[in-house]
């Protein structure tokens, strides 16, 4: 099978299962609001600098996906789809589609987390689509990273909280590039030349944790 | 995968743990009753050069050998691989715990003398914690596996996934945080302001502590080969 084609069924089978539930979509959505309104409820009227304001976002978004995007592969096997899929695609095609899949649903988490906080917590967005740069691309290692680690998450025998702890260390360089990104879209003095170098990493970072994850996919899809 | 017959030459590795106790013997008593030259500030702590330093120097040894031996087991290596793998991970992590503690606590008697902070974001820190992190969530993994040859697999994967981000940091750190540490932001490293006798106890401090690595490490993978050949299991 045509490679982008496998890839396709896969990403058209997760929609239209999503279509179906809406159970992550749902969840996603309500676990940003309800965290960061509670993060608002608790700043309360004290004023929060550019810098912790960027790190609330992202330790949100952070932990939207480590809780949202996990059931991935938990799913496939308790409906009992693993041999079907392993049967008809290759393993990268699974991982790809699922990839888009996670990354289309971190995309729609960063929007929702963007307008929560510039409401709740007066985030002044000075650029924006410096802002949008930085979220989406910190958003695709991200996505990249969670997909392989809950795919790891479907081989182990308790499967519950163990994503976070793995994602984790993992993400410590993506969090600093991200942060720092972020906060130069908030800065009038910064914008886009102050950002070149998060962008950069961000860039590489993702490059380098999809190449690797598709290289090391197939030893934890296959048996 | 099935067991090999013999994980550890055992003749070799009484030599070498005989050499390896009679060398770090001999640095000790080096380390403590050789004169160095005081210097303000840093007075006897100096001396913490000599164990601070080498602690590293073995935990990135530590890191590499257990990567590789990660890599043997995706390539189709046995289990013997992922004990060698593991045991690698764990002596490493004792060396990193170590060097940690001794940086943190020398670093409050000179660099931060005065500001009482304990932890100060330097990027060479942050970095050997994230390592210490990854080798926790590493072990936390293996210990949601059961079944010995998955775990195997998984726990290989993770570890390669992780090691690959690690470089990360040494671009993305020393642009966000200023470091004290010699050999960074243009302080010299080892240079000719180094008295000639710490350069004398310092380079046999570095292989005294690799070899006290090996042999640790060679004790801990003949004791799990062990486990493995009575139970399957290497962990039980």
């Amino acid at each position: 099978m045509n490679w982008l084609h496998g890839t396709w069924a896969v990403l058209q089978k997760e929609l239209r299962l999503e279509m179906r539930s809406r159970y992550a979509v749902n969840m996603l959505v309500m676990f940003v609001v309800s965290s960061l309104v509670l993060i608002a409820y608790a700043v309360g009227q004290t004023e929060i600098a550019p810098r912790l304001q960027v790190a609330l976002l992202w330790i949100v978004i952070l932990f939207a996906a480590s809780i949202g995007l996990g059931r991935a592969f938990v799913a496939e096997d308790e409906r009992g789809t693993v041999l079907l899929l392993r049967l008809n695609v290759r393993g990268s095609m699974v991982y790809t589609g699922k990839l888009v899949f996670n990354y289309l649903l971190l995309l729609g988490v960063d929007v929702i987390a963007t307008l929560v906080v510039t409401v709740f917590l007066d985030m002044d967005i000075v650029y924006p689509g410096l802002l949008a740069a930085v979220l989406a691309l910190g958003s695709l290692g991200l996505a990249g990273a969670t997909t392989l680690l809950s795919a790891i998450i479907a081989r182990t025998s308790n499967r519950g909280p163990l994503l976070p702890v793995l994602l984790f260390p993992i993400l410590v360089p993506l969090l600093l590039s991200v942060v720092t990104g972020s906060e130069a879209a908030l800065d009038v003095r910064d914008g886009w030349p102050a950002a070149m170098e998060s962008l950069a990493t961000l860039a590489g970072f993702a490059g380098v944790l999809i190449t690797t994850a598709i290289l090391l996919f197939d030893y934890v899809w296959e048996d | 995968m099935k067991p090999t017959a013999r994980a550890v030459d055992v003749r070799r590795y009484r030599i070498v743990r005989n050499v390896v106790l009679a060398w770090l013997t001999a640095m000790i008593l080096a380390a403590f009753l050789l004169d160095i030259p005081k210097i303000n500030i840093l007075e006897h702590t100096a001396r913490n050069l000599y164990f601070h330093v080498p602690m590293w120097f073995t935990m990135m040894a530590a890191v590499f050998v257990s990567a590789a031996h990660s890599i043997q087991v995706l390539r189709g290596g046995s289990l013997l691989s992922d004990i060698r793998a593991l045991q690698a991970a764990r002596v490493g992590t004792a060396f990193g715990l170590m060097g940690l503690v001794t940086g943190i606590w020398w670093s409050k008697f000179t660099w931060y003398v005065g500001t009482d902070v304990w932890w100060n974001f330097d990027p060479r820190q942050t970095m050997a914690a994230l390592q210490l992190l990854i080798y926790g969530a590493y072990f936390v993994l293996r210990s949601a596996v059961d079944e010995p040859v998955r775990r195997a697999r998984v726990a290989a994967v993770y570890n390669i996934f992780a090691a690959v981000t690690v470089p990360f940091l040494l671009y993305v750190l020393p642009r966000q945080l200023q470091s004290l540490h010699p050999g960074a932001d243009g302080n010299p490293a080892f240079s000719e302001i180094t008295a000639p006798v710490m350069r004398l106890v310092f380079y046999p401090a570095v292989i005294g502590f690799i070899g006290l690595f090996w042999v640790l490490y060679t004790q801990r993978v003949r004791l799990a080969a062990a486990k493995l050949r009575v139970t399957q299991d290497p962990e039980l």
